[in-house]
């Protein structure tokens, strides 16, 4: 192929402007390439030298190597078994959630698409955190509201258990759920409907259609969601930790936590229960690359289309009650509880009036440490969206489109934040940053770095999906017509990668807000961010106090969302990508 | 509230101690004398700190285990009495605050001026490595040697955390309730009893003094009844008081407090036996960039203004071992209560950290 576009250079006489102009090229992706694989490899470095070590505990540089960390982790047989079950279960249902509701709202002419949309990414606002904390003051066997209503007009035993180990893979699933939304619909959105209308003209039935037409159009989409998904529940820690621990129920992360949290720190042992998930995680990353290497997926090609919905008739209110019933156990449904439980003293499903109280509203605000955190995650969040879309948007390229040597190594390089739980990957990444000769330890651009690499898997993840639909004569008739790569980028590929672009700076914006593993070790005395602090709240204080923290963090970013989407639809009116 | 029992050992213990005050004393000065620094008078505490360097050093940065909003409220308190002094924080649970702090001294960096522990054995071990910066604090005198490191100067007890047994009032009938630490073995507990994860020193004190009080099989009797286990009070107390468990079994009186003054149908119950209690251990770092100012805030935290803090601040409510500590909230002082912890056998206690850990983790189903 290369040596093809060289000949017909020659032969277009094209001269060694042209010439300097690939090697730019190629040197501008090297550089992105050399970046990734540092920002990533240079603290998993670090982390398998912790896995590795078995000498002296807590000296660095290790004293002694070996693989009984590995080994001990066959003490611990309940906690894999534990993991793998909450994670298969959870990503499964994250997928159905997600998968329906893209489907619906992006192939269906169901009432209200905008608005639902829109409340589709509303729990993935929510900080998961906030979601289990939610979901335990409904669902927890004891004192649950949704238990003490039942108990007080039914019977006496509790209805749910939130705590029981399907109680949390369902709670994984619900916040997880949007963010597979996300990942899927923006697939959806670019793919071409003429090809579902020619299964309508041929008499395939709506269901058919969709299972034999658009299921496997966007399975790139679906496949690169599903490891994500997978990968996410993987290393969840927030909801496992709220809810399992009431039931002794530990999973991976949940384990990891207590082993470094206990004196002396067991390091060591997670970083060996980290890194084990490598393993794990490249399989699914191979299936990933095997399944979509065999087939074609492309839908956005030279010839133009506009996105159409299916009128699915009456149904289309079933469909719409559907999509309702997800954004209200996802996100309804939680915040009102911790709206419910943030104006009580104590939190009680059926308090006097005189448990009422603003105190946890205006003391979250009177928090000095608090309001500039606010700031602080805001503004991260802004400058990691942002440099990553770039980062992962050229690194979806290379990997997908460019001859670069080694860029299948890449698309695994990307994936190992992702494949180790954010608890662990961040020891690797303070010591790696630690001994960096630039003094960025402890300041907001270690933050920074951390961000970019963690959010690394979502961002390739999230475009990669869409790359993979752009037909490639597109890029190679502007290739041919003379413009150089920088050209094409900018009026070819990106306004016809928006969707998936756009999908990955919400994602990754929101995450960088509500981040948490990385940033309660590598904050310093002043690069302090918030997700620690409502952490922090939850673990010294109360629920309560807890839940008007999230509120407020809930509310800033949902704020800030209304406005980027305002601004998204002006941009799109002003430059609307011909395709 | 029973007193502490006066015995013909306390007696003799007593007396030694009184005795050996004046040669302790001496000690002291000795050590005051030979860091070759003037004691001054600032607000109403001495200080062998230099006041105008540490005011133009104008910042330190405090590595603590504390809650945020906590360390928010010492480093306010301190601010206020020295207004061009900025105190500024790291905060992280005390294993993770200790790996991260090793961790930047073996890179050579030293962001800590002043450090505080939850756990003697990570104190201790901060020690062996040559972590902290020795400086004898003129407010020293009104300590315990037993409240100070030895040798004296590294780090001090900036307060007691103590422990008794709790039960929700509207679960559990008061007659029915458990009054001696043996009561939580019985059978009508499972799976309705609290206690916090192996990561927290006062459950380590707890197991280390029941189990030297009632036997290695004490735990493993309890560990029958399935208690959870929870990573701070705050957790504790709220499902006590929400009545997902209906006793707690590490009842930190400071915890009970704060549940109390929200209204929660809970009771604190001290048993006869004693109440273990685990020190807080506060000291300034060795190589910091402030150490003038870390000077003078240890100072003030020994001190009566910063004792007082620590006793009244709802964040922390830990007990002053300051010899004339003002009483704590609710009127009684921390010598009212009969504490067990572990101060005489250190070497004992901290040896026997991994058995707690491996024991404490399989009961909680880890």
């Amino acid at each position: 192929m290369a040596s093809t576009v060289a000949g017909r250079d020659a032969h277009l006489g094209l001269g060694e402007s042209r010439a300097r102009m690939r090697m730019m090229e190629i040197v501008a992706m090297a550089t992105v390439a050399a970046m990734v694989a540092g920002l990533v490899l240079y603290p998993i470095y670090y982390l398998l030298q912790a896995a590795l070590d078995v000498g002296l505990p807590d000296t660095r540089p290790p004293t002694a190597y070996g693989v009984d960390n590995f080994v001990k982790l066959l003490d611990y047989p309940a906690v894999l078994w534990n993991t793998l079950v909450v994670t298969c279960v959870a990503t499964l249902l994250a997928l159905l959630f997600g998968f329906v509701s893209a489907w619906i709202l992006t192939r269906t002419n169901v009432p209200f698409r905008r608005t639902l949309d829109q409340l589709m990414t509303m729990p993935y606002y929510v900080t998961p955190l906030l979601g289990a904390l939610a979901w335990s003051l409904l669902g927890a066997p004891e004192s649950g509201f949704i238990n003490q209503v039942w108990r007080k007009f039914f019977g006496t035993e509790a209805l749910i258990d939130i705590t029981s180990p399907m109680g949390i893979a369902w709670v994984m699933a619900l916040f997880e759920g949007s963010v597979a939304y996300v990942m899927i619909s923006a697939v959806m959105q670019s793919m071409d409907p003429a090809l579902e209308e020619a299964s309508a003209v041929m008499g395939g039935s709506r269901w058919r259609t969709m299972w034999r037409i658009t299921l496997p159009l966007v399975a790139p989409g679906v496949l690169g969601a599903a490891i994500f998904v997978f990968a996410e529940m993987l290393g969840s820690f927030s909801v496992a930790l709220v809810l399992g621990t009431p039931a002794r129920f530990y999973v991976i992360t949940t384990a990891i936590y207590h082993f470094v949290s206990q004196y002396p720190p067991r390091i060591a042992l997670a970083a060996a229960m980290g890194a084990s998930l490598f393993a794990v995680m490249f399989a699914m990353l191979w299936l990933y690359r095997w399944l979509t290497s065999r087939n074609s997926f492309v839908t956005v090609s030279g010839k133009a289309f506009r996105p159409r919905v299916m009128d699915m008739g009456p149904l289309r209110w079933v469909l719409f009650g559907v999509v309702v019933l997800y954004v209200l156990a996802s996100a309804i449904l939680p915040v009102a509880t911790l709206l419910f439980a943030a104006l009580q003293k104590l939190a009680v499903a059926f308090p006097a009036a005189s448990n009422f109280t603003l105190d946890h509203f205006r003391q979250a605000f009177s928090i000095n440490a608090v309001r500039t955190a606010m700031l602080n995650s805001i503004l991260l969040a802004l400058v990691t969206a942002t440099l990553g879309v770039m980062m992962t948007g050229l690194l979806s390229w290379i990997i997908l489109r460019s001859r670069l040597p080694g860029r299948g190594v890449l698309e695994y390089l990307a994936m190992f934040p992702q494949a180790v739980p954010r608890i662990v990957f961040a020891f690797g990444m303070m010591w790696a940053w630690l001994v960096f000769p630039l003094p960025v330890y402890g300041t907001f651009w270690v933050l920074l770095i951390a961000y970019l690499t963690v959010f690394m898997p979502l961002g390739v993840r999230t475009i990669s999906g869409v790359v993979l639909q752009l037909d490639k004569s597109l890029d190679e008739c502007g290739q041919v017509c003379g413009a150089s790569w920088w050209y094409r980028m900018r009026t070819i590929t990106v306004p016809l990668l928006r969707p998936g672009l756009l999908a990955a700076w919400l994602l990754i914006f929101v995450a960088s807000v509500r981040e948490l593993g990385a940033s309660i070790l590598l904050m310093g005395p002043d690069s302090k961010v918030m997700t620690p602090a409502i952490v922090e709240a939850w673990f010294s204080s109360s629920s309560e106090l807890t839940a008007a923290m999230a509120l407020i963090q809930t509310v800033v970013i949902t704020a800030m969302m209304v406005v980027f989407g305002l601004l998204a639809r002006r941009l799109a009116q002003h430059g609307a990508p011909a395709q | 509230m029973p007193k502490r029992s006066t015995t013909r050992r306390t007696v003799l213990k007593g007396g030694l101690s009184v005795a050996a005050m004046p040669l302790a004393s001496t000690l002291l000065i000795d050590r005051l004398a030979a860091q070759g620094r003037p004691v001054t008078k600032v607000l109403d505490f001495t200080t062998a700190a230099d006041i105008a360097k540490a005011e133009a050093e104008g910042e330190f940065t405090f590595y603590s285990h504390d809650s945020e909003p906590a360390i928010a409220g010492i480093l306010e308190a301190f601010n206020k009495d020295f207004p061009k002094i900025k105190g500024k924080y790291v905060r992280a649970q005390n294993s993770t605050l200790f790996t991260r702090t090793i961790a930047e001294r073996s890179a050579n960096k030293f962001g800590a001026d002043v450090i505080q522990f939850s756990e003697p054995a990570t104190a201790l071990d901060f020690q062996k490595r040559g972590g902290y910066s020795r400086y004898v604090s003129p407010q020293s005198e009104f300590y315990a040697a037993e409240h100070l490191s030895d040798p004296v100067g590294d780090y001090f007890w900036i307060g007691v955390t103590f422990v008794g047994l709790a039960y929700n009032t509207e679960k559990v009938k008061p007659e029915d309730a458990p009054k001696e630490w043996k009561d939580i073995l019985k059978p009508v507990w499972a799976n309705g009893a609290n206690v916090k994860m192996s990561n927290s020193g006062m459950q380590f004190v707890q197991w280390y003094e029941l189990r030297k009080l009632y036997g290695d099989k004490f735990w493993s009797e309890f560990a029958k009844l399935k208690p959870r286990g929870f990573d701070s009070r705050a957790q504790q107390f709220e499902r006590l008081a929400k009545g997902d468990e209906r006793i707690c079994v590490l009842a930190e009186y400071a915890g009970y407090l704060l549940v109390k003054d929200k209204g929660a149908p809970v009771a604190f119950v001290a048993p006869a036996d004693g109440l273990p209690a685990a020190p807080l251990l506060c000291g300034i770092a060795d190589r910091g960039s402030s150490p003038e100012a870390s000077r003078l805030f240890i100072d003030w935290q020994m001190s009566l203004r910063g004792q007082n803090h620590q006793q009244t601040n709802p964040y922390l409510y830990y007990g002053s071992v300051r010899k004339d500590a003002p009483p704590m909230p609710g009127g009684k002082r921390l010598a009212d209560y009969k504490l067990l912890s572990p101060t005489k056998e250190m070497d004992a206690f901290i040896a026997s950290r991994d058995s707690f850990n491996k024991e404490w983790n399989a009961m909680l189903g880890l």
